[in-house]
């Protein structure tokens, strides 16, 4: 007979809290498919579906919730342990940038300095090669949309492209 | 006799010169994306589902499929030369593939993983034609109750084989059928989470989804470690196998095919699962099952064969059903959306030329890939020694203009960058987005038909077990789901769960 000892607790058990986030997100789709009325099972309304859809999300995240009570479950830290995680988090603050710079920027403008960025943070790629890469890729890219296929990116205030 | 006619029929507009082009483009940047570790499939359809907007259907629908089988092919390459998957469906060609190249016999196991695949999707092929026009004439009776089961059992189906918790697993399937239904509601027209934004009042597009929990979040997976290669460098000559290589290979790919076949037409199995069956079983039958790991041909020969059958028995519930039993065929789905058409039960009938041609193209481009695979194995070496840090910023800039292409509406790409970021936190911490997609995809039909059997069976839940189909599949389902409570089975299904989606 050998017994199991239940591991500790820990408020930075990662499982729990994306089982956390999924029962709010549960919560939130009853709620819109209360809103949009359920109607009757002889005639379901258009919040039908969505009402028990969040039941069972809420069922699924409440499992995961429990399963990381009783089993444990990683930390947040250890699931960036060993990786360069500052790399997708640069990734990703130069896409969120990009996000908010490409309407009012336009394709060109917003898109040349994405790439170079790219370029130099994944694994530095030499200026040499970073910068003609960085300005032809897209240029490339816009002139065959443009001529080629009449589809036409976004110019921004600028109206360049 | 109506085969055959079709058959031909078929050849012809498989053989269209577009087509033709279409079918190598397609099969190209297949073993393409197969070659390169970190770009699966489901990237490269994803990235190029816009192109398919520019031609006819036949010609958009040829393409994203050479884009499947291809990346059977080409997930070999990179298995045998580096010993790292080009794509999931190869994982296991690694073991006894790397194992046979490091003994100086890298030709014979590319020759046997490309000829095996080539036999494998000829067999599928023709099974296909005879199977998919006879399963299309009963679906014909399929009422929105078998159709609303057969998804409930496809996405279960899915969600047990998917790596990890099936709760999550499960989890991801409900958002996934939530982000389906956004949108206005197809029977009152009402809008349904669209947040008071006109954008989201047609629903959230396939492609920025799809583009995003895949493309950008597996550039964004990759860049988390400096991906090394040990490419054999060796010459690689006698691509052809001996006469004991063939001795050795001819039963594990006969029986690689069969079982890939039907693991194919399986809703949520595939090419993944095929391959690993393939493998599992051949070493149960070998008499020397120690060769295993240390270069048995047979290791290779099976699974590369069922991943290639497997790769065409999935068309069988797409074409016949119009269910895509995973998110490849869910992008192919998609594929067939855009251009207006949907596939089931009445393609075959009502679009021979678009079926037939598809069929017929794929045996065309089995042959283009053999001549691909073999002859030019060279030129897919040297690529494989292409700088990551040059390729990822470029599928960044293709996942933008792809997605921008497919609407011409900056919005998407806003999308597209949320569920990059997203799919890449799912990856963190363990959610799968393959039941995701499939789920997003699916979605809609099986509310639209929950909804139909409802009002048509008056509100009795009874029609779902009372249909000996539709029951059949709730039964299957059911089972699935309690399999993984019981300690014993978790164990197994833990060993057997797969990522698809990479």
């Amino acid at each position: 007979m050998s017994s199991t000892t239940r591991p500790p607790f820990r408020l930075n058990n990662s499982e729990f809290w994306t089982g956390v986030i999924g029962l709010g997100l549960g919560v939130f789709v009853i709620r819109s498919g209360l809103k949009l009325k359920l109607g009757t099972i002889n005639d379901p309304g258009s919040g039908f579906m969505l009402f028990y859809l969040g039941l069972l999300m809420c069922a699924f995240a409440v499992s995961i919730i429990l399963a990381s009570v009783t089993e444990g479950g990683p930390t947040f830290g250890s699931r960036w342990e060993d990786v360069r995680w500052s790399k997708p988090v640069l990734i990703i603050a130069c896409l969120i940038a990009y996000a908010f710079a490409l309407e009012p920027l336009g394709f060109l403008i917003a898109t040349i300095p994405l790439i170079l960025l790219l370029l130099r943070i994944i694994d530095p790629v030499r200026w040499t090669l970073a910068v003609p890469l960085a300005v032809l890729a897209p240029v490339g890219v816009w002139w065959v949309l443009k001529h080629g296929l009449s589809i036409m990116l976004p110019t921004g205030t600028f109206e360049i492209g | 006799m109506d085969v055959l006619t079709n058959v031909f029929h078929g050849f012809g507009v498989a053989l269209l010169p577009v087509n033709l082009l279409y079918c190598f483009i397609g099969v190209f940047i297949g073993t393409l994306v197969g070659v390169l570790p970190g770009i699966g499939p489901i990237s490269a359809m994803s990235l190029l589902l816009p192109v398919t907007l520019s031609g006819t259907p036949e010609s958009g629908i040829i393409m994203m499929a050479g884009i499947y089988y291809g990346s059977m092919y080409g997930g070999s390459t990179t298995s045998i030369l580096v010993n790292i998957p080009g794509e999931a469906a190869s994982v296991v060609t690694c073991l006894d593939g790397h194992q046979m190249a490091k003994q100086g016999r890298a030709g014979p196991a590319l020759g046997i993983s490309a000829l095996g695949s080539f036999i494998a999707g000829t067999f599928a092929l023709i099974a296909l034609m005879l199977v998919a026009p006879k399963l299309a004439s009963v679906a014909i009776a399929f009422g929105p109750a078998e159709y609303f089961s057969l998804m409930v059992l496809g996405l279960v189906v899915l969600t047990f084989l998917t790596q990890g918790s099936m709760a999550k697993a499960l989890l991801m399937a409900c958002i996934g059928i939530v982000l389906g239904l956004v949108g206005l509601d197809s029977i009152t027209a009402q809008p349904r989470l669209t947040f008071g934004r006109i954008e989201l009042i047609d629903g959230i597009g396939l492609v920025p989804v799809v583009m995003g929990l895949f493309g950008l979040a597996e550039v964004l997976i990759n860049t988390e470690q400096a991906i090394k290669r040990d490419v054999i460098n060796a010459k690689i000559t006698q691509l052809l196998p001996n006469k004991d290589d063939w001795k050795r290979s001819a039963g594990p790919i006969g029986r690689g095919t069969l079982m890939g076949f039907f693991l194919g037409i399986l809703p949520g199995g595939g090419a993944v699962v095929a391959s690993f069956a393939s493998y599992a079983l051949e070493k149960r039958l070998s008499k020397t099952p120690e060769r295993f790991g240390h270069g048995a041909i047979e290791g290779v020969a099976g699974p590369e064969a069922a991943n290639n059958a497997a790769a065409g028995g999935a068309f069988i519930p797409l074409m016949t059903l119009g269910i895509p039993p995973n998110v490849v065929m869910a992008l192919l789905l998609g594929a067939f959306v855009i251009h207006g058409l949907q596939p089931g039960p009445l393609l075959i009938t009502q679009n021979p030329g678009l079926f037939w041609g598809i069929v017929a193209s794929m045996y065309i481009g089995n042959a283009m890939l053999l001549v691909l695979n073999l002859p030019l194995i060279g030129m897919w070496v040297k690529l494989l020694k292409l700088p990551y840090n040059v390729l990822f910023p470029l599928i960044v800039l293709f996942t933008i203009i792809g997605v921008y292409c497919s609407s011409n509406n900056v919005f998407d790409v806003y999308v597209m960058i949320a569920f990059g970021i997203i799919g890449y936190f799912m990856r963190k911490f363990g959610y799968e987005p393959a039941p995701l997609v499939l789920a997003f995809v699916l979605g809609p039909l099986l509310e639209n038909n929950l909804r139909k059997s409802l009002i048509l069976s008056q509100g009795d839940l009874m029609t779902f077990v009372e249909r000996p189909i539709s029951a059949a599949c709730l039964v299957l389902a059911a089972i699935l789901l309690i399999v993984p409570m019981l300690p014993s089975l978790r164990r197994k299904r833990e060993l057997v769960a797969l990522d698809e989606g990479a």
